[in-house]
């Protein structure tokens, strides 16, 4: 298998852009029409994953150790969708197919069998995995809404029961499915260290336009049926490290933080503890009730809020909020470099892009090293 | 009496070279000479059809051959190879999914414009709430005050320098004052408890109202 072949046959055919994608899964439903079950009704989000999953796959042929564990993960996280190894090959003929059709005269025998050879990798990859986690997990979790409180208009906390326990770390995210939603799979982080009931709360905030976290938000009630996926993610507690900790959280970024804060709370000596927590408004700050009696419980916990649309000190809301509550205004990412210094803290960060981004802009600048930084961020994977 | 070898061929079938070199005929009859004359003619009237529906055939297929130039030419697509068929299924599927996907996008704007004129709209339900509840306050203070301002202007003649025993070493002045402002904080608070309380239930209104269409609006719970 010649690599730099490879990537240059699919440089050619990536410059078509959709068209590529639109092409593939049509030759694969007119191959196999079983097939377009398993995907949703809307297909450009699905045609985007593809393209850049190939893209990925292709630019690091030549570096296998980057490459298997990415394949590896790719293969477990296809067994939530049904797929299994006699879907494998169908997939393959129809790549083929594609590349072919898109190559035009540039498709040679050597190039195809470059891409048989690279396929074939990755399907045994992919396919060794996904049979190695079934020896030990499930294909998905059945799960039953147990409780949902709804916290503000847009915002509802859910607690999931799992059909069988969902060993997962502080701070990881599941993909979740709704009934009437089907192939719509949305990551929500976990926001409680694991319990003995194993029960899951998920934070959901209602995205204007999407398909599913509406649903999540307003339509669900106790008694409803979600599916969820193998727990994945890397923004954990860094158990081996002695620093105290900085916890930065935007709206419902929060999740994942108040995990790891709830992991920290258990240990026998628990480090000094920040957490911030940031909205644009007041009533955005839709968990700082329970924050605040966690504060007041843990000597070594300071829970900071903060909002950053609303101006503080005067009129009626504030005459309601009865003064000072402790609330700072600004951007999060600036509010939390004002109480620093930080340089000797480890800091977790999980939020809207672009505050995630502020944030470990300003930490960064104000000396914490980026190895100590962990984030997560949340845009449109939670629709 | 038919020779055997006679080829007695049934309709339908065709007459092959083979057939023709091993025709035999039999001797006519006594006192007569060459073949029998019926044989002879019978074979004849056989190649004879024979041959017309070769002719036949063979104008029906260059008909046929230059009807299939003609489609070729035009670019007609009445014949297809099974790989051309699959390409346009795959060109028809992908135009029905280019159509499915426009669709879902345009579903999705108009709840994303829907929603963002709902935000808009909650946005200015507040802000007035909060005008109007400032308004509120204003007006209740400037009523008090006014209020206050009247009950001292008319108090004070009746007792005028009796110390009593509480407040007899508070000079005059600012015993008023502070009578003033008792009275002023009094009917503030009543005034502004008034209004707060009639805001307040027009707002659970308002409130009740937003709930019954919103439970309208979402049959079944999880649609």
């Amino acid at each position: 298998m010649d690599s730099q072949r490879l990537k240059a046959s699919f440089a050619q055919v990536a410059e078509k852009g959709d068209a590529v994608a639109l092409f593939f899964y049509s030759d694969l439903f007119v191959r196999n029409p079983h097939l377009r079950d398993m995907f949703p009704i809307g297909m450009s989000g699905q045609r985007d994953k593809l393209l850049r999953a190939l893209g990925h796959i292709v630019s690091q042929v030549d570096d296998l150790s980057n490459l298997v564990p990415f394949l590896q993960q790719l293969g477990r996280d296809h067994r939530r969708f049904g797929i299994v190894a006699e879907h494998y090959p169908h997939v393959g003929a129809s790549l083929l197919a594609t590349l072919r059709h898109f190559s035009g005269t540039a498709w040679t025998d050597d190039i195809e069998s470059d891409w048989n050879a690279a396929y074939g990798l990755v399907a045994k990859v992919m396919l060794e995995a996904a049979d190695e986690n079934a020896l030990s997990s499930p294909a998905w979790w059945n799960g039953q809404v147990v409780a949902v409180e709804r916290r503000r208009f847009d915002i509802s906390v859910l607690r999931i029961q799992p059909d069988r326990p969902l060993p997962y770390t502080p701070g990881q995210s599941v993909a979740l499915e709704v009934p009437s939603r089907l192939r719509h799979w949305r990551y929500y982080s976990m926001a409680n260290a694991p319990r003995p009931d194993h029960t899951v709360d998920f934070h959901v905030r209602l995205v204007d336009g999407g398909p599913v976290s509406p649903v999540l938000v307003r339509g669900t009630q106790a008694g409803d049926r979600v599916r969820m996926g193998a727990p994945i993610g890397t923004l954990t507690l860094d158990e081996s490290s002695p620093r105290d900790v900085l916890l930065v959280a935007g709206s419902t970024g929060l999740a994942p933080l108040k995990a790891i804060l709830e992991q920290i709370s258990r240990r026998a000596v628990p480090p000094r503890v920040h957490l911030f927590f940031g909205a644009r408004s007041r009533d955005g700050l839709y968990d700082l009730e329970d924050l605040a009696k966690l504060a007041d419980g843990f000597p070594w916990l300071t829970v900071v809020p903060a909002v950053s649309d609303e101006p503080g000190g005067h009129g009626f809301s504030s005459l309601l909020h009865s003064g000072d509550d402790g609330v700072e205004h600004g951007n999060l990412s600036d509010v939390v470099a004002r109480r620093g210094p930080w340089d000797g803290h480890d800091a977790y960060v999980c939020g809207p892009s672009v505050m995630v981004g502020h944030t470990v802009e300003q930490l960064t600048r104000l000396g914490v090293p980026r190895d100590r930084i962990r984030l997560e961020t949340f845009t449109d994977a939670q629709r | 009496m038919n020779s055997p070898n006679l080829p007695v061929v049934s309709e339908g079938s065709r007459l092959t070279p083979g057939e023709l070199q091993s025709v035999v005929f039999a001797r006519a009859a006594l006192g007569r000479r060459g073949y029998d004359e019926e044989q002879v003619r019978n074979f004849l009237q056989y190649v004879e059809r024979e041959l017309v529906k070769i002719f036949t055939d063979k104008a029906a297929l260059a008909d046929e051959v230059n009807r299939l130039r003609a489609q070729a030419a035009s670019g007609g697509r009445g014949v297809m190879a099974p790989e051309d068929a699959h390409f346009q299924a795959v060109r028809i599927l992908s135009q029905a999914q280019q159509t499915a996907d426009l669709y879902v996008a345009d579903a999705e704007r108009y709840t994303r414009e829907l929603a963002h004129e709902a935000r808009l709209h909650r946005e200015a339900i507040l802000s007035d709430a909060k005008g109007r509840a400032e308004q509120m306050l204003e007006d209740a203070h400037r009523k008090a005050a006014a209020v206050a301002e009247a009950a001292v202007r008319t108090a004070p003649p009746q007792p005028a320098p009796a110390p009593s025993p509480g407040s007899g070493t508070l000079p005059d002045g600012e015993r008023l004052a502070l009578e003033r402002e008792i009275a002023y904080l009094r009917t503030y608070s009543d005034v502004y408890r008034t209004h707060l309380r009639s805001y307040l239930e027009a707002l659970l209104r308002n409130v009740d109202e937003w709930e019954s269409s919103e439970r309208a609006s979402l049959p079944g719970g999880n649609a």
